[in-house]
């Protein structure tokens, strides 16, 4: 019975904290209302032993005093008072509606705040603490301690207001039953919804006798969870082994073919996504027991999976960096290749002079088109084209030695640089190699 | 008046007693959102915006005409007789006739896409003028349809609300100047109104029964008193500014149900969904905004270091982080629905897609399944929004429509702006002229098929509602939803007789 008083005694009066009803509620897992109770004669209690041992603020409820709410005219907000001017000035007045107040106040102003109210459907203590509230907004703090204990398992019990419809989707890391179930979800979804009225019909037995059922099934869900998850790393390991082989020689086809068969395997995880049922509260669906070992099977990604797919999306965007100024490179020098009979091979040249190399890095300047936006005498806007030199360093990427030759040599293969974009995975390897 | 004598026998201002709370049941929400203003995810933007106009004018243009022939149909004035003309560039001088189209407004401080362009500037920013029209005059309203246009002229135009992008229809004659004096305007008034549940079917009592938890006292059945919708908007979380922190605390107490007494409780238990209209997320403090310029301009001289995930240094993520923790506390009690604001983390163009779960790591776990039928629990909507609610069909915007009309109007009679915006049967008039647009090619949505029976609007500055009537017997309940930081106010709407209270937070 005392738990409450010992509590806030030590809370209120020996570390100096501010405590609210939600945050004794939540601590002392008791009903708000009783919370409210509580501090009341708490607060009553100590006063009678000492006054102005403990200062309360009280939440106050009701309908104030007609006179200042309505008359408020719309206009005087923003001090935008040319009214005077030819707009129209029919005012659609807006209906007076009934305003309920909600205030926080502290107890030393509880009657003038009283004072202001017409009639007051509710009033209780919202929060007591060692000394008087000043500014209501320093109670923030004090009101934002319930967010460190609460829990929704928690709120669901003190909650004065319920609500049984909520519905959530499960978790993607903890929802393992609808990716296990997933072929029978597919099966069930073959008239996508029908799921939902096929649980509707299911009688109140079924669901009295699955409801027992669901936390053992959810506790052998979470164990068998843990290793599931230890051990499918190694497995895909096996099959492939990750990042580790982009590096590897070979690696640059086998890894573009395993990466398009994944494609609509991950296609096909997401279609089980979707297809992943809103959790039912009454666990109707708990008849797939789930089974984490069909995971793989199933196509669903662990996490650790989902890791190693990012990695290797990275590692494919830094390539496609690499690649881009290359692919900007031959359409450039293409023309200019290209152009018969090649005059001026020292024009060629000239495309690209490097001022220095080290360590297979060069520095230097090429020749760029570039788009210049100018506006004539008459006031167009007219865009040229004019060459010009751009420098380039070794933060872009080095321009393949290899293709150059290619392209110098005959123009039929010079087209292939140009093919070759997806080719160019490979790019990395050719720059750790030996020139 | 109230008195400290007449509270000290409150319930719950007594010593706390052993006895075991009655669990409230919140009311079930009956909802149907509609798509009307999703955008297909693979859209671009290529189009021209011509056809938004087009379309609209096609749209609208056989109400207005309906209407004006209804009432100008043999009118003779000065002894001739008004005539229709279908095109603008038909207008004959001096014959007495009457033509719709599509109004324009020229005004001196509207941001022109051409001056932009004979500028140089390329880069849009958002729209920072807070007005377009100007003291001093300057304006022309012209009306104009696929032929060409015509300044209307007459001081008739002074008693009505005109924006560019309305479907009006004007009677009168032209003038020597080639101006068209206008004697009369129709607009196409209220579109036809659909019935209560067209949609989406009542909950019968039979399924209230089957639905209710097996507690040991569920006094529902019978007194069904008339539930609640909540409406808020602008509640403008912020990393920086803490001035209404508690009120937002309050106000999440109060739709919990947590505060107040057990009567006021089963009073708040009826509030089925709440509905967010828009600036959940407060604007980014000038400081805040100031320094993401500096290195946006920064990066254009150095190449930035390539990062994934955000920048910490110039992205703060505890707004969306209490709007989350927000949503969170709410979702276990009440289904809600989140509309994007102005600030809110969505595309800026009308209209604005869902704000993306993603920003949500807690309370997404409420949101729909992609790919189901059935609304989610938490649904991010878009804006403007349309949607059935109790049956009644609902139609709700962030306010950016609202706002932008203002910046046409000399006058603060918002409510008279909203009648105006059904009475024009387009909820978003001024797009795309002023106000962002997606460029529609086949659909114009902002062109209302359907009267709602309850249209809000959020983020105002101040509170407002009033009940319109149209010809065919239409009542719209129009609402101006105040901005919840400036003012602390939250609309409540009962959804039995479309009547209005709000509630007030004082901390």
């Amino acid at each position: 019975m005392d738990t409450y008083n010992r509590f806030l005694a030590e809370n209120v009066l020996t570390e100096d904290k501010v405590v609210t009803y939600r945050f004794l509620s939540r601590a002392l897992q008791v009903h708000v209302n009783s919370a409210k109770q509580m501090l009341y004669e708490f607060h009553r209690s100590q006063n009678a032993k000492r006054p102005g041992a403990v200062h309360a603020t009280y939440l106050v409820y009701g309908t104030k005093r007609a006179s200042d709410g309505p008359s408020a005219s719309p206009n005087g907000t923003d001090g935008d008072i040319d009214m005077s001017s030819s707009a129209p000035e029919v005012e659609s007045l807006t209906e007076v509606v009934p305003t309920s107040t909600l205030s926080l106040v502290p107890e030393e102003r509880l009657k003038e705040a009283l004072a202001e109210y017409d009639e007051v459907t509710s009033v209780h203590v919202y929060s007591i603490g060692p000394h008087p509230a000043k500014d209501m907004a320093l109670l923030v703090d004090a009101a934002n301690q319930v967010l460190s204990l609460g829990t929704g398992a928690d709120q669901k019990r003190l909650a004065p207001i319920i609500n049984p419809r909520v519905r959530r989707r499960e978790r993607q890391e903890a929802g393992l039953k609808a990716a296990a179930a997933a072929t029978a979800a597919v099966k069930m979804q073959a008239k996508p919804g029908s799921s939902e009225p096929a649980q509707v019909p299911a009688s109140a037995k079924v669901k009295e006798e699955s409801k027992p059922a669901q936390p053992v099934q959810e506790t052998a869900d979470k164990a068998s969870l843990g290793p599931a998850k230890k051990f499918a790393p190694p497995i895909k390991r096996g099959a492939s082994s990750g990042i580790m082989q982009a590096f590897s020689k070979a690696a640059s086809k086998p890894a573009k073919v395993k990466k398009e068969a994944e494609a609509p395997q991950l296609a096909e995880a997401n279609g089980h996504d979707s297809n992943m049922q809103p959790l039912s509260d009454d666990g109707e669906d708990d008849e797939e027991l789930p089974q984490p070992k069909a995971r793989s099977a199933s196509g669903f990604m662990s996490k650790k999976e989902r890791e190693e797919a990012l990695k290797r999306m990275m590692e494919e965007d830094d390539d496609d960096e690499d690649e881009t100024p290359e692919k900007e490179d031959t359409p450039e020098e293409e023309p200019m290749e290209v152009e018969p009979a090649a005059p001026e091979p020292v024009k060629e040249e000239e495309t690209e002079v490097v001022t220095a190399a080290a360590n297979g890095r060069r520095r230097g300047k090429r020749r760029v088109m570039r788009k210049k936006q100018i506006m004539d005498d008459q006031g167009y806007l007219v865009t040229i084209q004019e060459p010009g030199w751009e420098s380039f360093s070794e933060d872009e990427a080095p321009p393949q030695s290899k293709p150059r030759t290619a392209t110098s040599s005959t123009p039929a293969q010079a087209t292939k640089p140009k093919k070759g974009g997806p080719k160019g995975q490979g790019s990395i390897m050719s720059f750790f190699s030996k020139k | 008046m109230v008195t400290l004598d007449e509270i000290a026998d409150t319930s719950l201002l007594q010593k706390p007693f052993d006895k075991t709370a009655d669990l409230l049941e919140r009311s079930e929400s009956n909802y149907k959102p509609l798509d009307s203003f999703a955008l297909p995810k693979d859209r671009q933007y290529q189009q021209q915006f011509a056809d938004i106009y087009f379309l609209r004018l096609a749209k609208i243009k056989p109400a207005v005409e309906e209407v004006a022939s209804a009432a100008w149909e043999g009118t003779v004035l000065g002894g001739e007789t008004a005539t229709k003309v279908n095109r603008v560039l038909d207008v004959r001088q001096g014959q007495l006739c009457w033509v719709a189209g599509t109004v324009y407004m020229d005004m001196p401080l509207k941001p022109s896409v051409l001056e932009d362009v004979s500028k140089d500037r390329w880069i849009s920013a958002p729209v920072t003028a807070d007005r377009y029209y100007c003291e001093n005059g300057g304006e022309s309203i012209m009306l104009e349809d696929d032929s060409g246009r015509i300044r209307l002229v007459g001081n008739v135009l002074r008693d009505y609300f005109l924006v560019t992008g309305c479907i009006i229809a004007a009677m009168g004659t032209e003038n020597v100047n080639g101006e068209f004096e206008v004697i009369d305007l129709k607009f196409a008034d209220l579109p036809p109104q659909p019935e209560r549940w067209s949609l989406s079917k009542p909950f019968s009592s039979g399924a209230i029964k089957k639905s209710k938890v097996k507690d040991e006292d569920v006094d529902m059945t019978d007194s069904q008193p008339s539930k609640k919708i909540a409406i808020v908007s602008g509640l403008e979380f912020s990393g920086t500014d803490t001035s209404y922190a508690m009120e937002l605390n309050l106000l999440l107490e109060f739709l919990l149900g947590e505060a107040l007494d057990p009567s006021a409780q089963s009073e708040l238990s009826h509030i089925s969904r709440l509905i967010i209209a828009g600036n959940s997320i407060a604007k980014p403090s000038d400081h805040e905004s100031g320094f993401t310029t500096t290195t946006s301009t920064t990066a254009d001289s150095k190449k930035p270091q390539k990062k994934y995930g955000y920048d910490a240094s110039s992205y703060n993520p505890l707004p969306s982080q209490l709007l989350d923790t927000f949503l969170s506390t709410l979702l276990p009690t009440i289904p809600i629905t989140l509309l994007p604001g102005t600030f809110d983390p969505a595309n800026a163009s009308y209209p604005q897609q869902p704000i993306h779960l993603a920003m949500f790591p807690k309370a997404r776990t409420y949101a729909p399944v992609p790919g189901s039928a059935e609304p989610g629990w938490l649904d991010p909507v878009t804006n403007p929004w349309e949607g059935e609610v109790e049956g009644w069909r609902v139609l709700g915007t962030g306010g950016q429509n609202l706002d932008d009309i203002c910046k046409y109007v000399d006058s603060e009679d918002r409510l008279g702006m909203m009648e105006a915006m059904c009475r024009w049967r387009c909820s978003a008039p001024t797009a795309p002229d002023t106000l962002w647009s997606y460029p529609f090619q086949e659909d114009e949505p902002f062109v209302m098929k359907e009267c709602p029976h309850l249209y809000f609007v959020g983020c105002q500055p101040t509170f407002g509602t009033k009940l319109i009537e149209g010809p065919q017997g239409q009542t719209v309940r129009l609402i101006l939803v105040p901005s919840f930081a400036s003012t602390k106010e939250i609309v409540l709407v009962d959804t039995e007789t479309l009547d209005v209270s709000k509630v007030k937070i004082n901390a």
